[in-house]
């Protein structure tokens, strides 16, 4: 009962923020936005015309009348219709999000997990030829940019200059082995990227809490390094490596996802994405803004439940 | 730093400030002065374009398209028959003209009003900035680039604003901290007792001594902008007139089908040169400045 309270209260904090969003991306995308009158009229429109054209699109209503509608779009979820291709907004979504998660997910757990397990290594060995190691290949990691390693790891495994195993572009998943077949460059792409910030993050959290007193205490009583890194470290450090991934969630799923997806040619959000910046499909873009702004809001309130369930002594306020 | 060497000219005297002892510190890291190398030189590749002395032909068509490298064309030509390198050294110029804009404006946004939600922590101004920034930070940062284009129907800074309107939140976040641990030391007290104005105890007492914060955010921020244009620029959303490293990499994914590699090359090899050159001083700078980095 006490969660779901503090969800609630959470959830109404949230407010200011939705609407801050909203607020922002309606002033810079459709008031300031592209006039779309003319691109609906005919050749040598006549002055009633335009003004029915404008009427229909809503600009001849007041600023705030506006905006209050494009806050009644984002509560019932009802964006209207794709400018592009003429599909309901909320079935585009429906149709991309699932490829998405697909194709984002083994990335993001993978790219986290193996930079924990790194992480370990490297703080365990701190000082050594292994934690140099590491640390150097982190900062090689961070120095590439994203860009290059996705066109460079397509050269690598699916061009016929390399290796030729996977295909450059597309996505027909049926089954597992067409899945894995379309997933492995975009997943090592987004591993590779993840791997040199986020040990480099890890590494340091994991230092500071071995340095703490309980950690030379365990040390003391012989304990094994398995037990002091994982027991002794690890979980201790979970709430600033929690913070991080969840709040990196709501990025990587949008803007993530727009590389990989527009460069492999995935039909997923993140291409849905690309192809309504480039072609300036205003309910789209409106639905994904407001969208990412709650699921922040969802992320921040998930982040503070975790909290407690790896220190009891946070207390949920 | 003012503070320190007036009130204590003894420990100025044996060159025991902050400062000293960083310099003294990074001197003797040697994967910093090799990133400060490295840095340097590309500083100086783009002040040559700047002043004229080489890059300037980055647009003519002067030879033979897809040539190999030679003495004459160091990368090669590309698909017309530019010089590849030609090219990416007046990228070198946009990229630091595009770092160094958004990171000395960012920078500056985030130091003014960092300290000020800091200085007012807990009032209305601080709830206001910290508003601020948690709205930025939740908007998809492509998207809010596309959508400042548009707001600002294709002026060729759009990308420039979209940059500095973002990234100072992190600078804030940073500097507020500080300035609240800051504003309950004995010199603030000391200057409230006396009666120095607010805007000068912000300004002029707590600020200064954040500079050592500013200086490795700064630097943090220049590598971020860098790296952004080039996807931004990929993106159709970055620089729009002349070349940069972005869109060489852009052009590239065109010639890669071909079997051509003079343009990826290229751009990716001075962009990575770049930014691990700005990593390695940006870490040795934060170990010799930072007190509390793990290192």
């Amino acid at each position: 009962m006490d969660i779901l309270k503090f969800a609630l209260r959470k959830l109404i904090g949230g407010i200011p923020l939705i609407l801050g969003v909203t607020f922002i991306s309606f002033l810079l995308m459709v008031y300031f936005g592209p006039d779309k009158t003319y691109e609906l009229l005919g050749k040598n429109p006549t002055a009633e015309e335009i003004a029915e054209v404008r009427h229909e699109l809503g600009y001849d209503q007041p600023f705030f009348k506006r905006y209050a509608h494009y806050l009644k779009e984002m509560v019932t979820l009802d964006f209207g219709h794709s400018e592009a291709t003429g599909e309901k907004v909320s079935s585009i979504l429906k149709r991309t999000m699932p490829i998405s998660l697909l194709v984002i997910l083994p990335g993001f757990i993978l790219g986290n997990v193996i930079a924990i397990i790194l992480g370990l290594v490297a703080a365990w060995y701190r000082g050594t030829w292994v934690d140099k190691t590491i640390m150097v290949g982190s900062v090689i990691g961070m120095s590439i940019s994203f860009l290059v390693v996705i066109i460079a790891f397509q050269i690598l495994f699916s061009s016929s200059y390399g290796l030729g195993w996977f295909p450059v572009r597309g996505w027909e998943v049926h089954d597992i082995p067409s899945y894995l077949y379309y997933v492995t460059v975009p997943t090592l792409a987004t591993i590779f990227v993840a791997l040199g910030y986020n040990t480099r993050f890890y590494r340091a959290v994991l230092v500071e809490e071995m340095n703490k007193d309980h950690v030379r205490t365990a040390r003391a009583f012989g304990a094994s390094p398995q037990s002091i890194m994982i027991k002794g470290v690890l979980k201790n450090a979970m709430v600033p490596i929690i913070t991080r991934i969840m709040f990196s969630i709501p990025l990587v799923v949008v803007s993530g996802s727009l590389l990989i997806e527009s460069y492999f040619g995935i039909p997923g959000i993140g291409k849905v994405t690309f192809d309504a910046i480039t072609g300036g499909d205003q309910p789209i873009l409106k639905a994904i803004v407001g969208l990412t702004a709650a699921l922040f809001v969802v992320v921040l309130i998930a982040t503070d439940i975790l909290y407690r369930v790896f220190d009891p002594r946070v207390e949920l306020k | 730093m003012n503070t320190i060497t007036q009130t204590n000219p003894t420990l100025a005297e044996k060159g025991q400030s902050l400062w000293d002892r960083a310099w003294y510190k990074f001197k003797r890291d040697k994967m910093g002065i090799l990133g400060l190398i490295i840095v340097g030189f590309f500083l100086i590749l783009a002040a040559g374009v700047w002043l004229g002395l080489w890059g300037g032909n980055w647009s003519d068509t002067t030879d033979d398209l897809w040539q190999g490298p030679s003495w004459e064309h160091w990368f090669g030509t590309n698909v017309i028959g530019q010089d590849v390198l030609a090219r990416v050294l007046y990228g070198t110029k946009v990229a630091f003209e595009v770092g160094l804009v958004v990171t000395i404006l960012s920078t500056l946004l985030g130091a003014i009003l960092g300290a000020l939600a800091g200085f007012f922590s807990g009032t209305w101004v601080d709830a206001v900035v910290l508003w601020m920034m948690g709205v930025l930070d939740s908007i998809p940062f492509y998207l809010f680039v596309a959508a400042v284009a548009f707001a600002l129907k294709g002026n060729p800074y759009a990308m420039h604003i979209a940059m500095i309107s973002t990234f100072w939140t992190t600078t804030a976040r940073i500097i507020r901290g500080e300035v609240i641990k800051l504003k309950s030391q004995e010199f603030v007290e000391a200057a409230r007792s006396i009666g120095v104005k607010q805007a000068v105890i912000i300004f002029r007492h707590i600020l200064p001594n954040t500079t050592h914060i500013l200086l490795v955010q700064a630097t943090i921020t220049f590598v971020a902008a860098i790296k952004t244009e080039v996807i931004l620029s990929f993106l159709g959303l970055g620089v729009k007139d002349g070349i940069s490293w972005g869109l060489l990499i852009s052009e590239s994914t065109q010639d890669i089908l071909a079997g051509h590699f003079n343009n990826f090359i290229a751009a990716s090899s001075f962009l990575f040169l770049l930014v691990i050159g700005f990593n390695m001083f940006s870490d040795a700078l934060q170990d010799a400045l930072d007190p509390k980095k793990v290192s």
